[in-house]
């Protein structure tokens, strides 16, 4: 008998560690992996079948529960898929509110990753400091849009509404604090020795792997590739602001770590430069009668830059007054199957956590 | 722009045969056709020749009415940015596709889903039976002559009184005791 | 509500006044709801002084939390969860899909009514509810253990069999053991 055996290892679907309800089943010699294989399915609403039975506005009430975390990239990616289906011009306002939107959830996604990834290496004060600031960006979507998760907000056509009064004011003050407060998260975080040694040089992805497996946006950006669909096919009004996409050339955790604690900074910059510049105007083109609103044949595949990368929505009209079909690309799709499969080999059991975190694990997106 | 679209398709169909294409300028996109046998040849030639590295997506249209599947690529030139569509149609009856995986690893999950959501084989494919579904003994769900509202009509019961989708604001309020408000009226069905 | 003969003896009531201010959470995200337990758990809503607070394993929590939808792959998962859970244990159904199926309703992969699977002892509604609502929520769970009439967990075994029928008509690859505690 040899003396060393892999074990089977199984974490998930209950466990603490991991992000959101999936399992990945690992075989260990030891302490080291030497073989993952990701299960999923435990999320699996069939949405894609569900707007087969439902008219194009009634299918846009689904898109934001696609991606927990994250909702608006995909209402917008939905909303641009169908305006590019049916030739509708939006007013030049509702561009500048729909960069506002989404550059908020990015940020508060980011300051959600920001609790995942210190709670996955056992920093927990920094879950109660993120999550209890984003309550301030869940605010403000609560005063623009009605609702704290799942806004609605950004449809084909438009935005759903204008600002409300002194909602402008109420943006930069939240701006100025959460800059200060940032400062802070590199004191806890960044500058943390803990923080430091468990991330750098674990985790790594390789440049080969990366055209293998379609990787995108900050993973891609933490092994020195400079891309950002914001840039690269730039929508609504992103080629009339300035900002910078940070990239690192390490490929670890730590790499994609300080990718990220720039974007968050970046985000502030340009949400400040939205309030300066966003011009008056109508925020909806008027759509058809959602009952009789008929779409002609043909596809469109609209694609939005959001935390974890590249989301995308493949639509295709049959030129009825539903959907033929709406299929959902996100980037956990391809990082949280093939790539994390790959990266964990050689691991330790620890650390499986803290890479799932990096890579920008979630399940509701790989499964739909 | 468009010149630029029309090259790669000229490029494209010196190589191989090519059925019909179409130019979307605006949306930076050219749509190529092709029979499903030149597809791996296509894509290869694609990703190694001519720098459409970036698989962004794979998907597969039902057309029941025509009797057949869409299969799309749909493929990112990171240098160009400019997207290339890469679609065939195969049978519906009969679905069977090339395993590609070599190709694009990702593209092992895409085939799995498909498989699973559809019945398409890709002969070749190493993966585990299931993905997302567990102990599925109905038809592919996502074909279109698979009706989910009968399914889960006759395995999930629905809450008494909940059976259709009817505005249940009037019984609320006479069980709450109070008077539905004008403005909420206005949007009664 | 099972009310077992609508009294309580002394040593219940100190049991339950116990049992009401520590009441552990399994920390396992069913569904789309797992997003607001995080923000309830931290500074600002700040739950744990109510004596909430996240559990790790089944044996230690005392309250599912059934988080939004749930498949059914994940029921099976939860069933087997709730059975290795120990007494005293309550199942909080949380958000409209577990009710009555919410927007999920005539979808093939998911649950429409969680109390034919699991007794659910008291219903968050909304999509999602706000943190005020889940600790709204646990509020009225704390007060149906004071008054000794969340009795899931008897109702659950008294009748298994019941459970155990709608249950199997749902999961095709049962594989299940006698439940023993």
């Amino acid at each position: 008998m040899e003396r060393e055996k892999a074990t089977t290892l199984y974490i998930g679907p209950q466990h603490p560690g991991i992000t959101g309800n999936m399992m990945v089943r690992l075989k260990v010699e030891g302490d080291t992996i030497v073989g993952a294989r990701t299960e999923v399915g435990y999320l699996h609403r069939a949405f894609e079948k569900l707007v087969e039975r439902r008219n194009w506005v009634q299918s846009f009430t689904m898109m934001c529960r696609f991606c927990v975390p994250e909702p608006d990239p995909v209402e917008e990616s939905y909303a641009r898929a169908v305006e590019m289906l049916d030739k509708i011009e939006i007013p030049e306002r509702a561009k500048w509110i729909r960069v506002l939107v989404l550059e908020l959830a990015r940020m508060s996604s980011l300051l959600l990753w920001h609790a995942g990834q210190g709670h996955s290496l056992g920093l927990y004060t920094m879950g109660q400091w993120s999550v209890g600031d984003r309550n301030y960006i869940l605010d403000l979507f609560e005063e623009l849009t009605g609702a704290r998760i799942y806004h609605m907000f950004i449809w084909p056509g438009g935005v759903r509404r204008d600002f409300p009064e002194g909602f402008e004011d109420k943006v930069l003050r939240t701006m100025d604090y959460l800059e200060k407060r940032l400062e802070d998260y590199d004191n806890l975080l960044f500058e943390n020795s803990i923080f430091q040694k468990r991330t750098q040089g674990v985790g790594y992805v390789s440049p080969e792997k990366i055209i293998e497996h379609g990787v995108v946006g900050p993973v891609l950006r933490g092994s020195g590739i400079k891309s950002d669909i914001r840039i690269d096919d730039p929508y609504e009004v992103y080629d009339k602001l300035d900002f910078v996409v940070p990239t690192q050339p390490g490929g670890d955790i730590w790499a994609r770590a300080l990718v990220r604690r720039v974007e968050i900074r970046q985000s502030i910059s340009i949400i400040r430069q939205v309030i300066e510049n966003i011009p008056k105007g109508e925020v909806y083109t008027k759509v058809p009668n959602p009952q009789k609103w008929k779409i002609p044949r043909g596809d469109a595949y609209a694609r939005t830059e959001s935390v974890r990368g590249e989301v995308g929505m493949f639509v295709a009209s049959d030129g009825g007054r539903k959907p033929r079909r709406v299929h959902f690309r996100g980037a956990a799709y391809v990082h949280a199957v093939t790539l994390l499969e790959d990266v964990l080999i050689g691991q330790n059991i620890a650390d499986v956590s803290a890479i799932m975190n990096s890579l920008g694990t979630c399940p509701p997106e790989i499964e739909r | 722009m468009e010149t630029l679209l029309e090259k790669i398709k000229d490029r494209v169909s010196v190589n191989f045969d090519l059925k019909d294409h179409k130019i979307y300028a605006d949306q930076k996109r050219v749509d190529l056709f092709f029979k499903k046998e030149h597809i791996p040849s296509v894509l290869l030639y694609l990703k190694e020749q001519m720098d459409f590295r970036h698989l962004m997506h794979m998907s597969v249209i039902d057309w029941l009415e025509e009797g057949e599947f869409e299969v799309i690529f749909l493929l990112w030139a990171p240098k160009e940015k400019i997207k290339v569509f890469v679609k065939t149609r195969i049978d519906r009856e009969n679905p069977v596709m090339e395993n590609m995986d070599n190709i694009w690893p990702q593209l092992n999950t895409y085939e799995r889903e498909f498989k699973e959501m559809y019945g398409i084989e890709f002969p070749g494919l190493v993966a585990p039976e299931e993905f997302i579904l567990e102990a599925w003994t109905g038809p592919p769900p996502m074909r279109r002559d698979f009706e989910t509202d009968k399914f889960a009509k006759d395995n999930f019961a629905t809450r008494p009184g909940r059976e259709d989708a009817q505005d249940v604001r009037e019984t609320i309020a006479k069980r709450s005791g109070e008077d539905i408000p004008d403005f909420a009226k206005k949007y009664s069905r | 509500m099972y009310n077992d003969k609508n009294k309580q003896k002394i040593v219940d009531i100190i049991k339950n006044a116990a049992r009401k201010h520590s009441l552990w959470v399994l920390a396992y995200g069913t569904g789309c709801g797992a997003i607001e337990v995080p923000a309830t758990m931290t500074s600002r809503y700040d739950a744990e002084r109510l004596g909430v607070r996240g559990a790790a394993t089944p044996r230690q929590a005392d309250v599912l939390l059934i988080t939004g939808y749930l498949t059914v792959k994940t029921l099976k998962r939860v069933i087997r969860v709730y059975e290795q859970m120990q007494d005293p244990k309550y199942v909080i159904g949380f958000g409209s899909c577990t009710i009555n199926g919410g927007m999920y309703f005539d979808s093939y992969n998911t649950i429409n009514q969680l109390d034919l699977y699991l007794p659910v002892d008291v219903y968050i509604s909304g999509c999602m509810p706000r943190p005020e609502a889940v600790l709204e929520g646990f509020g009225k769970l704390q007060e149906l253990i004071g008054k000794g009439v969340a009795n899931g967990a008897r109702q659950y075994k008294d009748n298994l069999d019941y459970y155990r029928e709608n249950q199997k008509k749902v999961i095709k690859n049962w594989d299940f053991q006698d439940y023993n505690w």
